[in-house]
């Protein structure tokens, strides 16, 4: 079995002993422990692979076939193949004697290991190899001295086997027999600010402003990026192209990704959102496996693409079939693999249909504008606060409020900031408890209860520039709005946002304001789209609450304070004037005439309308 | 609280099933048929977008890429039938994911119901639906 890292046996054994290796590597101390080997345990297999775990036995013996990570299991298929392994053994070869066997990895990148390489001149070293392989070359990636030993990568897998098999074949001047290891692995990166800078100096390099091309053409192999492992290949590596792509040229049209060893291509979804205008999709000589393969692109509006040199299209016998069904994924195709597609005969259907665009907010009436904004920016000053008590006065007596909490479906519910337990602990998610007894505790009952549930939710500060709301109901007796926005945590550490919709219906209260009948809250976190714009609209933190809100608290009954009745009657006055679109002289009197209770000015506003007793100068503002 | 009012809480969360349950499988699969669900005089909001009366709901909702909806939180409440002229009244909250034919990506989305027993049968009063998108103007 291709096992990853297929000399890690080996690799292990070596780095524990190391004074073995060097032992083992001189050519006048080889044949006496071949034969003995040989005429050892070897054909009764099974002792043989007893020892296949003692490293030392393993060293002694000179054993190559370790190197390809052979498993108990898989023993009988390294018996009796030929393989390069010793053909500078003296020793007639034994039936059955196993021979080292290359085995190609799952992954396109193998990691050379030279132990004691480093006693050697880089140039030295490599132009031996170069010279052994002729006339293949290779490029040794990475190069690196560790210890005594030089690590590099290739690329490619015939390199991989020719070097494999090179193993002590190459005596270097000083006797040695030049030891070479092949595992196959992927050199490791973290991809840092430095790493993104670099990728992104080299992609400007490769870009042709004119075209609005970008060839990223082999692109682990460009001269500037020798010394970090940048291999596309690797989704995350692939990603953060993306996102430097997307960020300096947003609108892409030409993408040339030969020649990178591509082989997954789920993650590369996310071209469609992030370059949408990407026209020409360059992907050839790459590993991409099948033709479902294909599918994450299928929403770019790809008039060019090139696959030559996949899997995929060996897949197919018949050319033509090949041709229609990447026809039937990119409908607007006019070239594939370099050859001009004959005019498809189409359908007569809409094509590109769009959503609609979103509007930031819905009234529907727009006399109902003043009233909401000041509702909800002193309700949400006081949601704000240090003490949600206050809102006490914002609910009615028999208040019924409900909040459920869901995580978004790509949240990574590891990341701290994003868990949502103080509000999942408490939602009345529906689909999930269905219990009756559980529903009914879940939804809160009466101001009382509803202020100090209200009370124990994380501290917030919401976005108010921000919301979306949509006016459904105003009428006289009730109110249904609906909001959208984002929120702070303030109080959590890294101050999380989060992303709300909430729904109130409103009543008129007895004392003339307004107070919250059915209030219903979802919570979920913020969208990396909203993180980014969140509190970016002018002022980030709500106008301090007046106290008391005079919308919510109950109108002063006969004589009021001079000062705040003032304050509170302007309100009044706004607020009837909004909801009945009389003018303010004719507000002003029929607040006067009901001592400054609105739900009674409103009443007697009713009456009179559907008796056709106010004139119509009184709507002339 | 009164037997009767418990009874209604546990009808509101069983009746927001059943309507979800109707209701995104008449918009993804028998959109022609969705505004039946509305009153006549019912209001859609779409992003923003308002739409008065079942006609023309009708036809914005046939302009709308196909979809797929995938429900994942619901939450119901009554509404106190003095205010809404003693008729049945039920505040549903539907959350989950949204996919458009369009560009194939799942996306967040909030819908807000108001429903109203009319003659035997649930109509949507006012529908309230916003994808989970910035609205910074």
């Amino acid at each position: 079995m291709p096992r990853r890292g297929g000399g890690g046996g080996r690799v292990r054994n070596w780095k524990g002993d190391n004074d073995h290796f060097e032992h083992d590597d001189r050519t006048s101390t080889n044949n006496t422990r071949r034969v003995r080997f040989k005429s050892g345990a070897f054909n009764k297999g099974k002792n043989v692979l007893r020892n296949w775990h003692d490293a030392k036995l393993l060293l002694d013996d000179d054993i190559d076939m370790s190197g390809s990570g052979a498993k108990p299991n898989n023993f009988k298929s390294f018996r009796g193949r030929g393989g390069g392994g010793r053909v500078n053994s003296p020793a007639p070869r034994m039936h059955g004697m196993p021979k080292k066997k290359f085995i190609a990895g799952m992954l396109p990148w193998y990691q050379i290991i030279i132990p004691y390489g480093a006693k050697h001149e880089k140039e030295t070293l490599l132009r031996t190899l170069l010279s052994h392989l002729s006339p293949e070359i290779f490029i040794p990636h990475y190069y690196k001295i560790n210890g005594n030993a030089v690590h590099f990568y290739v690329d490619d897998v015939k390199i991989a086997e020719k070097l494999f098999h090179a193993d002590r074949k190459i005596t270097m001047p000083d006797g040695f027999r030049l030891v070479v290891i092949v595992r196959n692995a992927v050199p490791n990166v973290v991809i840092d600010a430095e790493m993104k800078e670099k990728m992104k100096l080299t992609m400007a390099k490769r870009y042709n402003a004119t075209t609005k091309a970008l060839d990223l053409t082999k692109f682990h192999a460009d001269p500037d990026l020798t010394d970090i492992f940048c291999a596309l290949f690797r989704p995350v590596i692939m990603l953060a192209a993306i996102d430097i792509i997307a960020e300096n040229i947003p609108d892409l049209e030409a993408l040339n990704l030969n020649d990178n060893k591509l082989h997954g291509t789920e993650h590369l979804k996310i071209l469609s959102t992030k370059l949408k205008n990407l026209k020409i999709l360059y992907m050839g000589d790459n590993r991409i496996p099948f033709i479902g393969s294909l599918d994450p692109f299928k929403s770019l509006p790809l008039v060019e693409l090139y696959l030559k040199g996949n899997p995929l299209v060996n897949r197919f016998n018949d050319h033509e079939i090949y041709v229609s069904d990447v026809r039937k994924k990119f409908p607007k195709l006019v070239r594939l693999d370099g050859v001009d597609l004959p005019p498809a005969i189409g359908f007569d259907v809409v094509e590109d249909v769009t959503l609609p665009p979103r509007l930031q907010s819905f009234l529907v009436d727009q006399a109902g504008q003043d009233l909401v904004r000041e509702f909800l920016t002193q309700y949400y000053a006081i949601y704000d606060s240090e003490s949600r008590q206050p809102l006490l006065e914002a609910y009615h007596e028999h208040a019924t409020m409900s909040m459920a909490a869901n995580y978004l479906t790509n949240d990574n519910r590891n990341a701290v900031s994003n868990r949502l337990n103080s509000y999942i602990t408490n939602s009345r998610n529906i689909l999930r408890i269905t219990e009756r007894e559980s529903r009914r505790r879940y939804l809160r009952n009466g101001r009382l209860q509803v202020v100090s549930f209200l009370s124990d939710l994380p501290k917030t500060a919401h976005d108010l520039m921000g919301f979306a709301v949509d006016l459904l109901v105003f009428t006289p007796s009730m109110i249904v709005l609906t909001m959208n926005g984002v929120f702070k945590e303030t109080n959590s550490s890294n101050n999380p946002t989060r992303s709300f919709h909430r729904t109130f219906v409103i009543v008129p209260n007895s004392g003339g304001g307004f107070c919250i009948i059915n209030d219903m809250l979802y919570i979920t976190n913020t969208t990396k789209e909203q993180e980014d714009k969140a509190f970016s609209a002018g002022a980030t933190e709500p106008t301090p609450a007046p106290a008391p809100a005079p919308a919510l608290a109950p109108a002063p009954a006969a004589v009021p304070a001079p000062a705040a009745a003032e304050e509170t009657q302007k309100v009044l006055l706004n607020m009837l004037s909004a909801q009945t679109g009389m003018n303010e002289h004719w507000s002003i009197n029929c607040l006067q005439e009901t001592g400054w209770d609105l739900q009674r000015a409103l009443f007697i506003f009713q009456q009179l309308q559907s008796e056709n007793k106010i004139p119509p100068e009184a709507f002339i503002k | 609280m009164s037997e009767v009012a418990v009874k209604n809480i546990d009808n509101a969360c069983e009746t927001a099933e059943e309507f979800t349950r109707v209701f995104y499988k008449q918009v993804d699969n028998s959109r022609h048929l969705t505004s039946k669900l509305y009153l006549d005089t019912g209001l859609l909001v779409w992003n923003g977008n308002g739409i008065n009366g079942n006609d023309k709901i009708q036809k914005f909702l046939m302009d709308l890429p196909a979809s797929n909806h995938m429900l994942k939180t619901l939450d119901a409440q009554p509404i106190a039938e003095n205010l809404v002229s003693n008729k049945l009244t039920y505040l549903i909250q539907a959350c989950g994911d949204v996919t458009y034919q369009t560009d194939d990506i799942k996306k967040p989305f909030q819908q807000t119901f108001l429903i109203v027993a009319v003659d035997g049968k649930w109509k949507i009063a006012s529908d309230c639906f916003r994808l989970q998108v910035p609205y910074n103007s």
